[in-house]
Formats: structure tokens, sequence, C-alpha cells
């Protein structure tokens, strides 16, 4: 069966995930603690304005915003970047390379695997905060879009990462790059606010990068804007940037083979 | 052993352990600026945030930058001077300890001298650069400012030592760096902006109002009571962590630190 | 003294003794060899008489002083090397270690400089003082570990595993160099291994651990010869010879041009088992061994528990002093351990990737 061998590597990757149920917690918690932050911060600044909006977004809008965006944030691992470049360099990549699936297509599987138990305890805890801070959810529907949203988000998120990793193939040092990865994400991404926050030019910028895709998007859908259309930009950016990944990694393979790690 | 001999070979460990840090000249330089970009980026959200906002809670740009001027600095003297207060939970699952242990010093003063990290000493050149721009340096305000970081700093440290020190009792755990990062993210906006019980926690048990809010304030506004209180504050903070880690150590070296499931 | 660690959580929680009634004397400016299987207790035991853990029960005495309760004190007369950790910083070259490490004994930097000459010539390791100890190899790095351990003139040096990760050449030498700073300033040894060549090569003698107990301690000559009454007789042979049966002797290899024979020297002598192959074998070499010292010790590991072998004989005024006194550790049978931190390391939470 086609795809087979991906669903057995993300199962397997869930399952170890739900077993460490500490660190689970951990995660979601903090998960929690960010988004209840930033809400506050967002939903006081609607208060305090004259219209009770901000860049169009009510304040109950915000807090269901926010807790959808910061999912993607918490779901992986935030040295990503770090661990892949890693790999690389430390041979771990030429082992996956012996086997007989695709090195990026199995990383990828198991990376959406590991988070898909912490999207789904963030999505329960984020609603939960969501309702008691900032009400009931604007649009039932919008919200309803939103599930796939983040599995889309995050299944970006990963694909891009490795896509930025696989400079380590040639830089051999990819280390403090997620460091700068994440501030991308988080200001043209949509995670921290919502880019129509972001000056004209500046949020013209934001559409056409691969990183509205990860946070804006649950967080434009949860707010209650029913836009369907936006999950095909998702889906469009995950095809393109795994495309990508998988270009940048095949070339590295063969660099490896050719030089050796 | 006397205080000042004492003092002399927790100096001469530090001093080590700048030199260590500073051996590699390009990866150091490398490491800072990648934090500072890192901060500048945060200095972006504020700005777009306040263009669109206005003011929060009688907070505005001005203050939020001297606030977070303030927070970085602070942080990056604990952070980055005193690396290890971060790590004592991983060096006593690790073992590490006992090489402390073996040395005719205070094993908590001699650890937290003998890590210098290079990347947060980022944040410290950052914050004073962010105070000598935005922050109207005056004799008088700079003065403030050096005093407000360095109390800061050490309602910060006291912290982080306690929180870390609980894997002595608690085992080796994420909850040692959730509290670091808690504290980080707690202390990066106005405590004012929370109401009711988060504020009461914000000046208490997780003091991050004492790390960046009640400094930043006593920088912009001499009030006497406000620094007795920040004074009492950093004091209790330190006493804190130090009994904490005093009492958790015997533990340690009673072997008790090792019951696990 | 005796080492009991907590384990388990609740109803399951018991106390597991790393270390049980181990009682042994050190006189100064011995050499003694602390050896055993993994999770006999070798670490515990060290890190008690150093001061790192404190015993659960017992008297611990190092020159005099209470390991756990006197550890600073104790520090400036002690040295310390364990294997795996490094007191040298890796970006750094040795000289500013020691430099801190100076300022942290509180030595007279006069005093200093002539100290790191002595010891840059006995290790014959002064040229490597200048460089950055990452750029080292393992036997460098250990001497120049040795050296900052020696620095402050310690009268007993404690090493854990030092040998580890060593080539054979460099494992050699370094035992040489601890036989030889041990002659020269007298400073007692104290070294745990599971390498048993270390034990031929650097120790006067030897005590033996397993499952958290000594079952063995006497001088290292006298362990081959008590324990294992032995010979191996190597025979090269001029051209093929016939069977051989004695009493008392077994043939564990024979071909065309050599044979060895264990001899079992309780039941048949060595003259005899020479004369009858020399009498009846076309013999062009002969030799007579005693069986590897390694072979003695996983004997020793393998014999049922012995009673307690009787204690060196206690001299007056020795500084480094362990008695033990039998008392049990705590609730819960005193089941047979395992190790304490440095083995049972807890598995890790798990980590989020």
């Amino acid at each position: 069966m086609r795809g087979h061998w991906a669903v057995v590597v993300a199962t397997a990757a869930a399952r170890r995930t739900l077993s460490d149920r500490a660190g689970l917690a951990v995660g979601t918690l903090f998960y929690l603690l960010v988004t209840g932050v930033i809400s506050t911060v967002w939903r006081t600044a609607a208060g305090e304005s004259d219209t009770g909006l901000v860049a169009g977004y009510s304040a109950a809008a915000l807090g269901w915003y926010l807790a959808a965006s910061e999912v993607t944030a918490v779901a992986i691992n935030p040295r990503l970047i770090e661990a892949i470049g890693e790999d690389i360099a430390g041979g771990a990549v030429e082992s996956e390379m012996l086997r007989p699936a695709p090195v990026v297509g199995v990383r990828l599987a198991a990376a959406l695997g590991t988070a898909l138990p912490r999207i789904a305890c963030c999505a329960v805890g984020g609603s939960a905060l969501a309702l008691a801070t900032a009400g009931s959810p604007p649009d039932a529907a919008g919200l309803a879009l939103a599930a796939p949203a983040l599995v889309l988000g995050v299944a970006c998120n990963v694909a891009t990462q490795h896509a930025a990793a696989a400079a380590a193939f040639w830089l051999r040092d990819a280390k403090s790059a997620w460091f700068l990865y994440q501030k991308f994400v988080f200001m043209l991404g949509g995670l921290l606010l919502p880019i129509e926050v972001l000056p004209g030019w500046l949020e013209r910028v934001a559409t056409l990068l691969p990183f509205a895709a990860m946070a804006y998007v649950p967080g434009r859908l949860a707010s209650g804007h029913v836009e369907p259309g936006l999950l095909l930009v998702q889906v469009g950016w995950l095809a393109v940037m795994t495309a990508l990944a998988a270009l940048a990694f095949a070339r590295g393979e063969r660099r490896l083979q050719a030089v050796g790690a | 052993m006397t205080r000042a001999s004492t003092a002399r070979a927790v100096g001469a460990t530090f001093r080590a352990a700048a030199a260590e840090a500073f051996a590699n000249r390009a990866s150091f330089w490398s490491q800072a600026t990648i934090m500072i970009l890192n901060d500048v980026a945060w200095v972006g959200f504020w700005v777009v945030f306040f263009h669109e906002v206005g003011s929060l809670r009688g907070w505005e740009a001005d203050d939020v930058l001297l606030l977070f001027s303030v927070l970085t600095t602070a942080a990056g003297l604990v952070l980055g001077l005193l690396a290890n207060a971060r790590r004592i939970g991983a060096l006593a699952g690790d073992g590490e300890l006992d090489a402390t242990l073996t040395l005719p010093v205070p094993p908590l003063a001699h650890l937290l001298a003998r890590r210098v990290e290079p990347v947060h000493i980022g944040d410290t050149l950052f914050g004073i650069g962010l105070f000598a721009l935005a922050g109207s340096p005056t004799p008088t305000r700079t003065a403030m400012f050096v005093l407000a970081a360095v109390a800061g700093a050490a309602v910060m440290v006291g912290f982080v030592v306690a929180i870390q020190s609980l894997a002595f009792f608690a085992g080796r755990n994420e909850g040692g760096d959730l509290g670091v990062h808690a504290v980080i993210l707690l202390a990066s906006y106005p405590a004012e902006l929370f109401r009711g019980l988060p504020r009461a926690v914000l000046y208490s048990v997780v003091p991050a109002a004492f790390v960046s809010t009640v400094p930043a304030t006593l920088v912009s506004d001499f009030d006497l009571t406000a620094a007795a209180g920040l004074l009492a504050a950093a004091t209790l903070s330190v006493l804190t962590g130090w009994s904490v880690f005093t009492v958790g150590l015997r533990r340690y070296t009673s072997g008790a630190a090792w019951s696990r499931a | 003294m005796t080492k009991a660690f907590p384990t388990g959580r609740g109803r399951a929680r018991r106390m597991v003794e790393a270390v049980r009634d181990v009682s042994f004397t050190v006189a100064p400016g011995e050499r003694v060899a602390y050896i055993g299987p993994n999770g006999a207790g070798k670490s515990t035991s060290i890190k008690v008489l150093t001061g790192i853990l404190h015993a659960t029960a017992g008297d611990v005495r190092v020159l005099g002083l209470v390991p756990w309760r006197q550890r600073r004190q104790l520090a400036r007369r002690i040295g310390t090397l364990f294997g795996q950790r490094s007191q040298l910083w890796s970006e750094l070259t040795p000289r500013q270690s020691y430099r801190m490490l100076a300022s942290i004994h509180g030595l007279d930097p006069s005093r200093q400089d002539a100290r790191l000459g002595e010891l840059g010539e006995l290790l014959d390791a002064a040229h490597l003082f200048d460089q950055p100890v990452r750029s080292m190899s393992l036997g460098q790095r250990m001497r120049c570990e040795l050296a900052a351990c020696m620095l402050h003139e310690p009268d007993v040096l404690f090493l854990d595993e030092p040998t580890i990760g060593l080539d054979l050449l460099a494992k050699q030498r370094f035992r040489q160099l601890l036989v030889r700073l041990n002659v020269e300033s007298g400073t007692t040894t104290f070294l745990t291994s599971h390498d048993v060549a270390d034990v031929e090569a650097v120790a006067e003698r030897v005590v033996v651990m397993n499952h958290g107990r000594i079952i063995y301690d006497d001088a290292v000559a006298a362990m081959r010869r008590t324990l294992l009454a032995t010979k191996l007789v190597e025979v090269r042979l001029a051209a093929p010879a016939g069977p051989l049966a004695l009493e008392g002797v077994t043939v564990v290899e024979h071909d065309d041009t050599h044979a060895r024979l264990v001899v079992d020297t309780g039941r048949r002598s060595v003259r005899d088992v020479l004369d009858t192959v020399l009498d009846g074998w076309p013999v062009a070499d002969i030799s007579v061994t005693d069986p590897p010292l390694e072979q003695v010790i996983t004997e020793v590991y393998n014999a049922p528990d012995t009673p307690d072998t009787p204690d060196t004989p206690d001299t007056p005024d020795t500084p480094g002093d362990a008695a033990g006194s039998p008392a049990a550790a705590g609730p819960g049978p005193a089941a047979p351990a395992a190790a304490g931190p440095g083995h049972a390391a807890p598995v890790p939470e798990g980590t989020a990737t």
C-alpha cells in the first residue's frame, strides 16, 4: 500500500510521544502559559482601543486566534533545525539512506506523528483557556476548519525546517539558525500577532512566505473567519516545501556519498 | 577556608570560565550576535505592537523598551555569566556535581562561577545597547539602570537556583527548565497587564515582576518604597535559592537523590 | 561501611545496599587496587571515601577525617582522578587550569611553579602544559590530569577507572607513572578498576569486591599462589608427539607443533610433569608459567561467597582507615545490589523531539 510506511512510522512516533506523559504534560503547561500571557497582552490592547478592535480582531477573536497560532510553536521541537543538522553532521542520515524509504518522507512522517498527540492536548487545553478568558468561539465552523489547519500547519513547519536544515549538508553548522528561523515564524508566520497588524508592505511579504501557513492560517480560522481556501494554501506550501526538502536532501545525500560525512 | 581565600578561589574559577568561553573568538561573537539579532526581533515586535496599539495600561513603547533592556541585561548576567544556575538539575542528574564536591570550595559558588555561556552574553550586550539608544541615558538613569539590572539578576538567579535544585528532591525533570522559561516569559511584559491571581503570582512565587517591571519603573521614576521592596525581594530570592540548594545537596550526598522508579 | 540507596516508589520502596559491611585499612604510602565487576560497588566506595556520599552505617576515616563531614578539609589533602571526568578545561591549556586549581587549593604562587616543574619532569608532560587540552590525545590528557590532582601535594590519591579508554601503550605508560609517583612522593594510591592489568602493574595489594562485599583482600603476589594452585606448561614440539595421560594434568591443546598443559599442583608436582614430558616427547622448548591474573580473579568472582578473609593487620598511625561495623542499612531485605549513582543512572524522562 502506497504510503504504508508513512503510517507505520507516524503511528510509532505518536505512541512514543504518548508514552512520555510527563513530557506531554510539561509541554502542554508551557503552551498554556505562553498562550495565556500573549493572549492577555492582545486582549488588553483590544479592550483599551476605542473600537474594541485591533487590526479588525475583537478581544474574543484574538483570544481564539492565539490559542490556535501558538500550537505550532509547542507541537514540534524548537531546535529541530539543530537536531537535523546534527543528524547530518553526525552521520545518522547516512544510516537512514540505507533504508528503502525516502529519507525526507520518513522524517516528515515521524515528526508529524510525534506532534499529533501534542497538537491534540494543546487543542483541548487551548480551547478551555480561550473559553475561560475570551468567551465562546466567534464561529464554530471556523473552529472546525482550524483543526485540520493545525495539522497542516505543523506539517508545513516541519517540511520547511528540513529544507532550511539541509544547508547543514554543506555548512556543517546549522546550530544557531533555529533561533532566527523561530523569529521568522513568530513575526511573519503570525504566531505572536495576526499578520494584519504588520505594516502594509511587510504584510504583503508575509503572505508570500511559507511561514504564514504555519500559524496564521489556523489562527485566522479559529478567530471566526471562515475561509476554507486557506487550507488549500497550506496544502500548496506543504507540497512546495516538501519537494524542496527532498531535493536538498537528495543533493546532500549525493554529496555524502561522494565526499563522506 | 577564609572568606578572602574563598573569594580568590571563586574569582580564579570565574576567570578560567571566561577564558574558556572566549577561547574561540569567532564562535563567541557569532553566538552573541545571533542572540542580539534575536533580541532585535523582539524590539521589532514591540515597535509593530505599539504602532498599532498606542499604549497599554499606561505603558508606552519607551517604557516597554526600557523594561526589555533591563530584562535582557539581567537575564544575560544570569544565563551568561552564571550559566550553571539553569543547569543544576542536569548536573545533579548526570553526576557531574561529584567533581565540584571533591574541591575545597563552597559548592554553589564554584558551580555558578564555573561556566560562562557566550550566547547569553549577547543578551547583556544588547540590553546595554538598547538602554543607550532608547533609554535616555543620563548619569543618574545609567547608575539606576546598572543597579536595577543587578537587582533583577539577583532575583532571577535565586529563583532559577531554587527551582533547579528541586531536582535533588523530585529527580531530573523538565519542570526546572519550564520554571526558567516561565520567569523569563513573564518578565518580558509589564506586570500591570495582569490582574488578580496571575499578578499576585508575579510578585511572589514566580517573582518576574521584581526581575523587570519594578527595576525598570525605578529607573524612570525612583520611589524609596519600591526600591526597598526590590532589595528585599532580591535578598529573599538569593537566600531561598541558596537554602534549597544546600538542603538538596545533602540529599545528593546521601545518595537519596537517586531514588527513582 | 555500608551504603544503601532507596529505590522504587510507594509500596515498592526499599533500600538496596550498594556496599555492605566493607572493612579495610590502608597504610600510608601503600598502593591498593580495588577491583570488581560492574555493579560491585567500587565507585560507591570511592565516593564515600572522598566525601561525595555519606555511608549509611559504619565508621569511615580518611587521614583521620570523616569524609562527608569534613569534606572540604579532606579535599585539601587528597587528589582525585575520576576516569571519565576531567579537571582540565578543554578550551584552555593545562597551565591555565592549574592556575585556577592552585588558587582553589590556596597554593603559594612561588611553590606552584616549582611544583609544576617537578610534575612536568616526573610525568614527562612539561611540553604539554601549554597546549590546549582539546588538541591532546587521551593518553597525553591523562598525564596532565594526573598532574592536576597532584598539584597540591596530596597525601592520598584516589583514582576511579583511570585507564579507561586508553590504548595499550598509553595504559602501560600511565601505570608506570602511577608507580613512580607513589615511590618518589610517598602518596598513598587507591585505585578502582575493572582492568586486571592495572592491578598487576600498579598495586601491591588488591581488594576484590563483588555484590557489594569484599571477597578477597591480600597482597597481589600472594593472590596467585593461594588462590589458584595451577601452573601452565607450554611445550614447543620438534616433531609430532603421542598423547599424554597423567593424573592431575589437563591437556588443553595438542597439535603437531605445540601443546599446552594445565597442571593441578595439588595432585601432581610440576617436576613430575616436566620429567614425563621431557622423557617422552621431542621437546624443542618448554616453559612453566603462572596462570594469568585475569583467570585468577575470574575464579574469585565466580567462587561462592566465602566468609570474610582476615583483614591485614592494623598498623599504628594509619592515616587511611575504614573500619566497618556490621549495622544493617534500613528496612526491607538487603538485596544483592545494583551499585550507586554512577551505575544506576535513572532513566531520563523521555526527551521531547
